[in-house]
């Protein structure tokens, strides 16, 4: 049964009209989605309603295309950071996104780059983003086609950060980033917004995440295990005795930021806060899902501890409850301090240094990144 | 005697023998499918990319015995190396799996062996899986060449399709009973020896020879 159905589902040329949510993935016949898309519908109209009583206020904030909005952060950035972590409303988050990566500054100082690296430029890894193109968001309609828009654009997206960075090239999990990104916004301007949070335009550069050795996936395991045990004691010293390390369960959540297996209305508020208020947010949110399910879990032995690490609760995943759970975490100088000792400890070790420039870019350097992207471009004629 | 279960004894479920198993070989080969045949008898074609590990785990009988295999299923790409590698440490067998469609996915095996012989136990078993069968039309990786190298490099060997489920509990099943003769000729020689400590209980941890403490993964048997 389950092959037969899976066979009728690649049945190539345009997706017939079947039923989708809100944000564009196939509802599943029955039951929960792989995905957790098909929730409740008190969450969707709740937002929905919300949503609508937000818009003008953002509308107001934001100004005709953005133009009101740095103005409006400098004089109230606590209003801004108040209203982000409630949600931007769906229908200005692809904008809101873009101003607050810094990304549209990324575009508008490199008119024609993105261009150039799609067209002119060759990569050592098209094949591998090839491979993975059907693989990024299975289940949304847009992804679905076969070498659809969908699946072109994540290509252009991906092939295009993989010559602009050859050192990063592509990694498995950019894909969902990008994606992600794609549906909110175009392909120049996700691409201009990965290269925001790669290279940290705004806040600190994540292209340790996907560099060799992921020295920042590394480091963030690091910070998120001794935070588990700081925050939550005897969670911690249960997954130490049942030799649970959060590589097993945490890595994707940093490599894709929560956009890899979570339900989408939760991915989109967590990456609301993650573009204004940075990386933070994924340990936040990390530990509120533990914090949420921690009288359960401190119960379970290895194997259904694996098995609940992939199977949270649905309510768990309601940003409404998760997010404000995640508030109460006050991770921000810890992380610093852990970010020291683990680096200290790999000095220690002798180990690389790739994880060293973990501050961000001022704006006034952005303008490199685009004229690096154009001297990577001519350097290189493969 | 009485003593505290140990973590893997808990949750009700009963066994004589625990085996630690990854799955590994470039990506897209198939492996997250060839787990969830063997643990849930599904199969996805439009499935995600493995991004890091996830875990599964089936128990079967291996010559009368219960043998329950804890599946790591490893992301193929080399970059992930960095995280999966940890994984190889304390497992007692491995599966190498590669695409019968692609030709490179079957040179890069030898990769994967030099993968292996670098961060696993020298004495882990493995097995070459020729996954994807069911593409009769765009099979470029023949049967005698993947055979002849498998004999050559002393691994067992095996043609599998994850989608029509062809093969895949044989694979299973026979790199468990390859571990469990081993573990139990083991024993067997360690009894005879008289050596007391080095018996080897059923349903208690096997620890055959020493292994890297700082493993986070010596939970199960190791060699």
């Amino acid at each position: 049964m389950d092959k037969k159905k899976a066979v009728d589902d690649t049945e190539p040329g345009p997706a017939p009209s079947r039923p989708v949510d809100r944000f564009g993935f196939i509802k599943p016949e029955q039951g929960t989605s792989p995905d957790g898309i098909s929730k409740s519908k008190s969450i969707h109209e709740r937002e929905r309603e919300r949503d609508g009583r937000r818009i003008k206020k953002w509308r107001k904030m934001i100004g005709v295309g953005g133009s009101d909005w740095k103005h409006y952060v400098r004089r109230n950035p606590h209003v801004v950071k108040r209203r982000i972590r409630k949600g931007i409303p769906d229908c200005l988050r692809g904008l809101v996104w873009q101003l607050i990566s810094g990304s549209r500054d990324l575009l508008l100082m490199n008119p024609g780059v993105y261009e150039t690296l799609v067209i002119y430029e060759t990569s050592a890894s098209e094949l591998e983003i090839i491979r993975d193109i059907s693989r990024t968001f299975p289940s949304h309609i847009f992804f679905q086609q076969r070498h659809g828009p969908g699946q072109r654009s994540l290509y252009n997206v991906l092939k295009a950060y993989s010559v602009y960075d050859r050192d990063v090239g592509y990694v498995q999990g950019m894909g969902f980033l990008a994606g992600l990104l794609l549906l909110y916004m175009s392909e120049e301007d996700a691409f201009w917004l990965l290269v925001a949070l790669l290279k940290g335009a705004v806040h600190a550069p994540m292209e340790g995440l996907y560099q060799a050795g992921l020295p920042l996936v590394q480091q963030y395991l690091y910070q998120f295990e001794k935070l588990v045990l700081e925050q939550m004691p005897q969670l911690g010293q249960h997954f130490i005795e049942e030799m649970i390390n959060p590589s097993m369960y945490a890595s994707q959540w940093f490599i894709t930021v929560f956009s890899y297996s979570f339900p989408f209305h939760l991915t989109v508020r967590v990456w609301d806060v993650f573009l204004y208020e940075g990386i933070k947010v994924v340990f936040q949110v990390g530990l509120a899902l533990l914090r949420f399910c921690h009288d359960e879990l401190v119960k379970l032995p290895f194997e259904k501890l694996l098995h609940a690490f992939r199977n949270f609760p649905e309510e768990a995943t309601d940003p409404d409850v998760l997010l404000p759970i995640a508030f109460t975490f006050k991770v921000s100088s810890r992380l610093e301090e852990l970010e020291k000792e683990y680096q200290k400890k790999l000095e220690g070790s002798n180990a690389s240094t790739s994880t060293k420039r973990s501050h961000p870019l001022k704006l006034k350097t952005m303008s490199r990144i685009g004229s690096r992207a154009l001297s990577n471009f001519t350097n290189s004629e493969k | 005697m009485a003593r505290r279960p140990a973590p893997w004894e808990q949750g009700g479920d009963e066994y004589d023998y625990l085996f630690k198993i990854v799955l590994i070989g470039d990506s897209g080969v198939g492996k997250s499918n060839l787990l969830s045949r063997f643990t849930r008898n599904s199969f996805s074609l439009d499935s995600k990319s493995t991004i890091g590990v996830e875990f599964a785990t089936r128990t079967i009988q291996v010559e009368g015995k219960i043998v329950k295999a804890q599946i790591w299923d490893t992301a193929g790409q080399e970059r992930y190396r960095a995280i999966t590698s940890a994984y190889y440490r304390g497992a007692v067998g491995a599966l190498l799996v590669y695409d019968v469609t692609k030709a490179t996915t079957f040179e890069n095996v030898k990769r994967w062996l030099k993968e292996l012989r670098d961060h696993a136990d020298s004495n882990i078993v493995v097995m070459l899986i020729g996954n994807k069968i069911d593409l009769k039309h765009l099979r470029s990786v023949s049967l005698e060449d993947a055979t002849s190298f498998a004999e050559r490099e002393g691994l067992s060997f095996v043609e599998t399709s994850a989608l029509d489920a062809t093969n895949v509990d044989k694979a299973f099943q026979t790199v468990l009973t390859e571990i469990y003769r081993i573990i139990s000729k083991k024993a067997l020689a360690a009894d005879e020896a008289g050596a007391g400590a080095g018996a080897v209980r059923e349903g208690q941890s096997i620890q055959v020879s020493a292994t890297d403490s700082s493993s986070f993964t010596s939970r199960c048997c190791s060699f």
